[in-house]
This record gives C-alpha cells, sequence and structure tokens, in this order.
C-alpha cells in the first residue's frame, strides 16, 4: 500500500505529529482498519462531503437531538456537532479493550464494596485511608450498607484515549451518571441513513442492543421483596437538564417510565411510589440521572427541588434500588484513580489491562515535587469537577496562570493532580473546507449486573478546534460514530 | 400513568388546537381586514387575549401591531408563537409518550416559527396557512401513531376541550351583529362578517351542505353551536369531551373524577335542553359566556382532583396498588 493520493478532501491533510493519526501510517498510507473507509474516501469529492454533512445535521436537528449548554441562557439549545468520518477499531484489539475493561469494573465495585464494608484495602495500606475517606465522593451514611448482588456502580463510562507509547490507555473513569450513551445510538442511526456507502464488507458490531441490556441491568437489581413485576423508572432533573434528550431517549427505549423527583412519593411504610391518574403504583429499581447532592432533601442538600423526600431512607431498608448506588463516586475520584492499578492488583491478583495515564497526586511528598519541577509539561487537573472545567494545560498556559495553579495546588493537595500532556491520536474531521486531523478520546459503557457488559464501540468524543485536546461536549466538542470491525480487514 | 405526564398531554392538546386556531382566525382576518380596508385586529386580540396587555405592551414597543402582538409577540403568552413555544417544550418532555413522527412534526413547526426572527405583516397568510397544515398534520399524526391509552384521551379532552373555548370565542368575537336594533342587520357587510365567522371556524363547506342557501347569523350560530355532525360546534366537542374523559379515567376512584364528569355531563344536558330562540332571548353573549366560565370549571376538577390530587401513601395503599399493577401498566406500551 504506498502513499495515498490525496483529493480535495484530503489535501494537505497534516497531522500534528504524523505518526499519532488514526486513519494514516506513519508512511502516509492507510492502516489496515481504516483502508475500505479511506478508499471510499478518496472517491468524494468536496460537494459530496458536504452534502452529506448537511444531511446529517438535519436528520439531528429536526429529531431534536441536541443539548442544553449551561453556561447560554436558560433553555439554549445545540446540536452535538456531528463529524461524519467514523472511528474505526479493529476486532482483535477490542477484544483485549473489552477485557481491560471488564477486569476494571469488576475491580472498582469490589473496592466500592470493600470502602463501605471492612476497609481492607485501607487497613492493609494499599492506598492512604484519608485519600479514600477524604474524597467528596464518600459518603458516611453508605458504611455497612450491602446493595442487591453488591454493586455499586451498574453503568460507568471509562473514557479513554490512544496514546502513542502506550496504545489505549484509561484518561478517567465515570462511575456516577455517565452520559452520552444516546448519541452512540443516535450517531450510528443517522450514518446508516446518511452514508451507508461507508460501511465495510465485514460489517460493524451493533450497538441497538444497549437499551435491552440496560433494562435488564437495572432489573437485576430489584430488592429482594419486589414482586415478579419489578417496575424501573428513570429520574430526570428536568428538560433543562443538559442530558434531558438522552433520558427522554433511554427511558423511551426501554418502555419505563421518566420522573421528575415530584413524581414519586415516599410512604409512612418507608416504599416509593409513583402518582399516577388512578392512584400510587410501587417503584422497585430507580435509574437516577441526578447528583448524589440531590437525590433527598432530607438527608442532602435541603434545597433541592429535584430530589425526592425520605429517598434514602426507603434505600438503606432495601425497599427500593439505586442506580448507580450512591457514593459510587469515591472510585471516580481523580485522585483514587491515580491508585486504581493497585486496586485491579489487591482484588483480582491480576495486571491491569488497560494501563493508567501516571498520575501525580500533590499529597505524596515526591510527586508535588515533580509537578512543581515539571509544570510545563503537565496538565493540571481538578480532581472534582467534570466537563473539562479548570483543567490547565501546562504548555499552553501563560505563567501568572501556571503560578496561579501551582498555589492552589500546594494550597489543597486533595483537590488536584497532574499528568503528562498526551500527545493522543487524531481522526479526520471535516472543519468546513476538507478533512483535518482532531484528536478524540473513546467512552464505552459498561454495564455490571449478573454479569458484565460493555458495549461494542463507544462514544468517540473529538476536538473541533485545530491542536485543542478538550473533546467535552460543553466545551465545543463533536461526536463521531464508533465502528468495531466484526472481524479484521483481509 | 403519571399524573404529570396526563396532565402535560392533555395540555399538549390544548396548546397545538390553540395554535391551529389562532392560525385560522389570523388568516381570515387577514383578508377580511385587505378586502374590507377596515382595521379588525383588535377583536381578535380581544378573543384570544386581554386587551390591557397590548396597551401595556404598546408602551414599550409601540411600533407593535395587533396582528403581530397576536402571531409573533413572545410579550404576549396567548400569542401564536409563545403558545407553540409552550406546546413545543412540553413536547420534548413527553417525547416518550409520543410517536417520532409526530415529536419531529412538532419540532419542525417551531423550527419554522422559531427560525423567522422578524415578523413581516405581508407573509400572515402564507405563514398562518403553513402553521394550520402543519398543525393539522400533527394532530393527524397524532391519531394514527401514538398508542391508544389513557394518555391519548387526556391529549383529546385538551384538544375538545379547547376547540369548544375557541369556537365560543369566535362566535362571541361577532355576537353584537345579531344584536336587533342595529342598522345593517341583515345587509351584505353582516353577510360579508358572517361568512368569516364561518371560515373561521373552518365550516363554510359544513354550512353550505346543511342546506342554508342563505348567510344568515342566525343558521350560523346555530350550526356552531348545537351540530352534532359539525366537528368543531360547540355540542360536539362537549360530547366528545365527555367521551374522552369517559376512557381516560376507567381507572380513576370515583371520589376524584366525579367532579369533572359531573361538570362535562351536565354542561352537555343544557345544551341539549336549549335552542336558538331562547339564546336570542337570553342573550347570545352572556350565554357564551356562561358557557367558557363553565368549560373553566371542568378544568379545574380535571386538574385539581385528577392530576394534583394528593393521595396517601401506606400500607394500605401498598396493598391495594399490588391488587391492580396489571391494569396500571398502561404507561409502559
Amino acid at each position: 500500500m504506498g502513499v495515498v493520493m490525496a483529493n480535495e478532501l484530503l489535501r494537505d491533510y497534516q497531522t500534528a505529529g504524523s505518526s499519532d493519526d488514526e486513519m494514516f501510517d506513519e508512511a502516509g498510507a492507510f492502516r489496515a482498519d481504516y483502508r475500505d473507509l479511506g478508499q471510499t474516501l478518496q472517491g468524494w469529492t468536496l460537494e459530496e462531503h458536504l452534502q452529506r454533512e448537511e444531511r446529517a445535521d438535519l436528520s439531528l436537528l429536526s429529531a431534536g437531538i441536541t443539548f442544553n449548554v449551561y453556561s447560554e441562557e436558560e433553555g439554549t439549545e445545540r446540536i452535538f456537532p456531528f463529524s461524519l468520518i467514523p472511528r474505526v477499531i479493529g476486532a482483535q484489539e477490542w477484544s483485549q479493550i473489552e477485557a481491560g475493561l471488564k477486569q476494571r469494573l469488576r475491580a472498582l465495585n469490589l473496592f466500592l464494596l470493600d470502602v463501605y464494608g471492612d476497609q481492607r484495602i485501607i487497613k492493609e495500606r494499599v492506598i492512604p485511608g484519608e485519600i479514600v475517606l477524604g474524597s467528596p465522593g464518600y459518603l458516611p451514611e453508605m458504611a455497612g450498607f450491602q446493595p442487591p448482588l453488591g454493586i455499586y456502580a451498574h453503568i460507568a463510562g471509562c473514557d479513554l484515549v490512544r496514546d502513542k507509547q502506550r496504545g489505549m490507555v484509561v484518561l478517567e473513569d465515570n462511575l456516577r451518571t455517565p452520559s452520552g450513551v444516546s448519541y452512540v445510538l443516535e450517531n450510528r442511526t443517522v450514518m446508516l441513513r446518511v452514508v451507508p456507502e461507508l460501511f465495510p464488507r465485514q460489517g460493524v458490531r451493533a450497538v441497538t442492543d444497549y437499551p435491552n441490556q440496560l433494562l435488564g441491568t437495572l432489573l437485576s437489581v430489584s430488592p429482594a421483596d419486589s414482586t415478579d413485576r419489578p417496575r424501573a423508572v428513570l429520574l430526570t432533573p428536568g428538560i433543562y437538564n443538559s442530558a434531558y434528550f438522552e433520558h427522554s431517549f433511554l427511558s423511551n427505549q426501554m418502555g419505563i417510565p421518566l420522573v421528575e423527583g415530584s413524581d414519586l412519593t415516599v410512604g409512612d411504610d418507608d416504599y416509593v411510589y409513583l402518582r399516577s391518574t388512578t392512584g400510587l403504583e410501587r417503584v422497585d429499581v430507580v435509574y437516577r440521572r441526578i447528583d448524589d447532592d440531590f437525590l433527598d432533601p432530607e438527608v442532602y442538600r435541603p434545597d433541592s427541588m429535584l430530589g425526592v423526600p425520605g429517598l434514602m431512607r426507603a434505600y438503606l431498608k432495601g425497599h427500593v434500588s439505586l442506580v448507580n448506588a450512591p457514593g459510587a463516586g469515591v472510585a471516580d475520584d481523580k485522585v483514587v484513580y491515580r491508585w486504581v492499578p493497585e486496586i485491579i492488583r489487591f482484588y483480582l491478583d491480576e495486571d491491569p489491562i488497560l494501563p493508567n495515564v501516571d498520575t501525580f497526586s500533590p499529597l505524596i511528598a515526591s510527586e508535588l515535587d515533580h509537578i512543581r519541577a515539571h509544570a510545563r509539561d503537565l496538565v493540571i487537573k481538578p480532581a472534582n469537577a467534570s466537563g473539562g472545567y479548570g483543567v490547565l494545560i501546562g504548555e499552553q498556559a501563560s505563567s501568572a496562570e501556571l503560578e496561579d495553579t501551582l498555589a492552589q495546588v500546594e494550597a489543597e493537595p486533595r483537590n488536584w493532580i497532574a499528568q503528562p500532556l498526551l500527545q493522543f491520536s487524531s481522526i479526520p474531521t471535516f472543519d468546513g473546507e476538507r478533512l483535518k486531523p482532531r484528536r478524540a478520546d473513546l467512552r464505552p459503557f459498561v454495564l455490571s449486573g449478573r454479569e458484565t457488559w460493555v458495549i461494542p464501540g463507544g462514544l468517540t468524543r473529538v476536538a473541533l478546534r485545530e491542536g485543542s485536546y478538550i473533546v467535552n461536549s460543553s466545551q465545543g466538542g463533536g461526536s463521531k460514530d464508533t465502528w468495531v470491525l466484526n472481524e479484521e480487514p483481509a | 400513568m403519571l399524573s404529570r405526564v396526563a396532565e402535560n398531554l392533555y395540555w399538549l392538546g390544548r396548546y397545538l388546537e390553540r395554535v391551529e386556531n389562532i392560525a385560522r382566525m389570523a388568516r381570515v382576518e387577514h383578508d377580511v381586514m385587505l378586502e374590507s380596508g377596515q382595521e379588525i385586529w383588535h377583536s381578535l386580540v380581544s378573543t384570544t387575549a386581554s386587551n390591557q396587555l397590548f396597551w401595556d405592551t404598546l408602551i414599550e414597543s409601540p411600533e407593535l401591531t395587533h396582528s403581530e402582538f397576536l402571531i409573533h409577540s413572545m410579550q404576549n403568552p396567548a400569542s401564536l408563537r409563545s403558545t407553540l413555544v409552550r406546546a413545543r417544550e412540553l413536547a420534548r418532555g413527553l417525547r416518550e409518550h409520543i410517536s417520532r413522527e409526530v415529536w419531529e412534526e412538532i419540532n419542525a413547526l417551531y423550527l419554522f416559527l422559531a427560525l423567522r426572527k422578524e415578523y413581516i405583516a405581508n407573509d400572515i397568510h402564507e405563514f398562518c396557512t403553513e402553521t394550520q397544515r402543519r398543525t393539522q398534520t400533527i394532530l393527524g399524526l397524532y391519531d394514527n401513531t401514538v398508542l391508544r391509552d389513557e394518555g391519548r384521551e387526556w391529549f383529546r379532552c385538551g384538544m375538545y376541550l379547547e376547540r369548544a373555548d375557541m369556537t365560543s370565542r369566535i362566535i362571541d368575537a361577532k355576537y353584537h351583529i345579531l344584536l336587533p336594533g342595529e342598522d345593517a342587520v341583515g345587509g351584505a357587510f353582516d353577510r360579508f362578517q358572517w361568512m368569516a365567522v364561518l371560515r373561521s371556524a373552518s365550516a363554510r363547506e359544513a354550512y353550505r351542505r346543511m342546506g342554508n342557501n342563505e348567510v344568515d347569523g342566525i343558521q350560523v350560530a346555530q350550526l356552531l353551536i348545537f351540530s352534532q355532525e359539525f366537528p368543531r360546534s360547540l355540542a360536539f366537542c362537549v360530547q366528545a369531551l365527555q367521551r374522552h374523559c369517559q376512557l381516560a379515567t376507567t381507572q380513576t376512584p370515583n371520589r376524584r373524577r366525579a367532579a369533572a364528569e359531573r361538570g362535562i355531563a351536565l354542561l352537555h344536558l343544557d345544551l341539549g335542553a336549549t335552542d336558538m330562540d331562547q339564546l336570542i332571548d337570553e342573550g347570545l353573549h352572556e350565554f357564551l359566556d356562561g358557557f367558557q366560565q363553565r368549560l373553566i370549571e371542568i378544568d379545574r376538577a380535571i386538574t385539581d382532583n385528577i392530576f394534583r390530587a394528593e393521595p396517601n401513601a401506606g400500607a394500605a395503599q401498598r396493598q391495594s396498588q399490588h391488587a391492580v399493577q396489571p391494569n396500571a401498566n398502561v404507561d409502559q406500551g
């Protein structure tokens, strides 16, 4: 396979380091997994590409597949920018990723059960107790409580990036209310409609089973005393939440009621009921898409209008199941993340299949020194924020910004971590004129019930600005369809 | 069915029906204005919203015309645009209860309206025709793609209650022409006005097919109030409201549904026991006003007793809900 003949779409396709592109290898030839796709693209004119981009956007807009942006006026909706060129993952590589994710989630769930149980991992000094118990995600009221099947993080979204040296690495875990799976399903629908000619001969793994798997997971953790027809509901903060589309989409796909806090009530018997036109109906499982803090104004924030008074009482009596379990956030704390490889070894006695990114915690003296000495080469992140807010990229920051952040790091070491700036891989993405390399991550979703199941692929998020490393939708990132090939290319 | 969902479906029905009615009335008024040269938008403003609000808004926006206030202004909560924005907001929250087709059509209508930043008076005809056509499409899709469960009955209740209200307002806006002692009774201008009323209620063809040769105010009012066959008449709408409310509440405890059902049944009986002569004698405006008042009471009974009733949760409740569970799953379809 020689160097690719560039057409108008691919002309001047400059990769940042030229070796970290997913589609092209260092010699400028298509990588095997992308060969079919690349050859089809070579036959496209700019005009043909533009038409398809427009059709895809129109299809998402008219379907109302939009998200709300908090920083803008209330009710402002945007479509999640969608990029037609998919990410392709080979069958073999995928089976490695899948095994790695299953391993990781098994270990993290065992860790949570231990943290709220015997705390063996602290007693045996694998991880310092103050880091675990000092995590904002740690909920003391969960201590001693064992959720059904012993699972806390039923639905997880792990963010992966492809590092030049180490291949796929885990950047962070999201174990509270990870979002984005609806875009995985909708992106595929749009791709099938708009660019059927791009799909490869051997086919790609279907993603449509996700809602069925999710419902199965929810019902598998029904309370012991529920009826033989347990009822699950999806609890949403309401239509102004940025992920509302997803809440509505998933409840619709699973055929379960989408409820707001005021639709539920906890009776004198400490069971949870749905307010219906015919009376009250018992609820067995609540797939909650609201944060721990807002779940129950009797226990957490008293000003929460989103939660259900008494919900924690019902939960701790085992009368209702909450998915994910409150307190799961202690395991996706960015400081605790540093210890995940140790966690995997401790509970499973296995080496991690998917590596972590090297992470430095300023709580450890030697690591604080390292952060000070190499700040320009590091990314300094707040430990407990999401959406890419507050992240400082050393090489791009001004001296004043850097000093300011380092001062905060020293003042509150529990709130910060630092990692090397990863030169993670890029994928061709249309910028309005032609295809340009743009960095992308991957968020596969992992379901843990009686069994552990991983969606084939996941959400590929892409930075739309040149050179940017921030892929979060709230900061102008876009998304792509993710193809896991059914078998290796011939 | 979830109480909040039932209430929102009811309001989705009301808002969509209202959008369609405002569009139809505005289109007719626009034509009438062009032909007669008379500025009659103010009567439409008083039909749908408050005159006071219009004058208050005028102080801030002196350029505002009656038609813009009625169609495009977001300062008027009863404008076509405000109503549609609310309908679409509700629909967003009801996506798992309506079909994808219905949602996409509501969203398309919203985008059609929302994309118009400026209001252009000369576009009224095209704009209203398009809005009316799209609303009718939504209502048709709703009937043909949405599961016929409790939610659909509430949607219909909202739609018919709103339609009854709107038709009564369309007649009310012209009732003064029927008053004795006015000069031009039976004249050409009158006929012109009554034709406009018929068109405002999509009733011109129906009126002709009922065998009416003359365009006569009494006959027009007769059709719009008492006809059992015309789907926009008060009698028809009240009967439909009664049927759909019964279907929506088959599982609802008697004590919760009694007030609404009694209100609807009495209104239906009273309409059946009245005729046109009696209305003229006792005052058409007073009758229409009373009719609208009773719709408000029915709406309140449905809202307070069915959608927002506060049931007691406890052990006893738990027993009974286990017994009814198989029937209570209507919204899971």
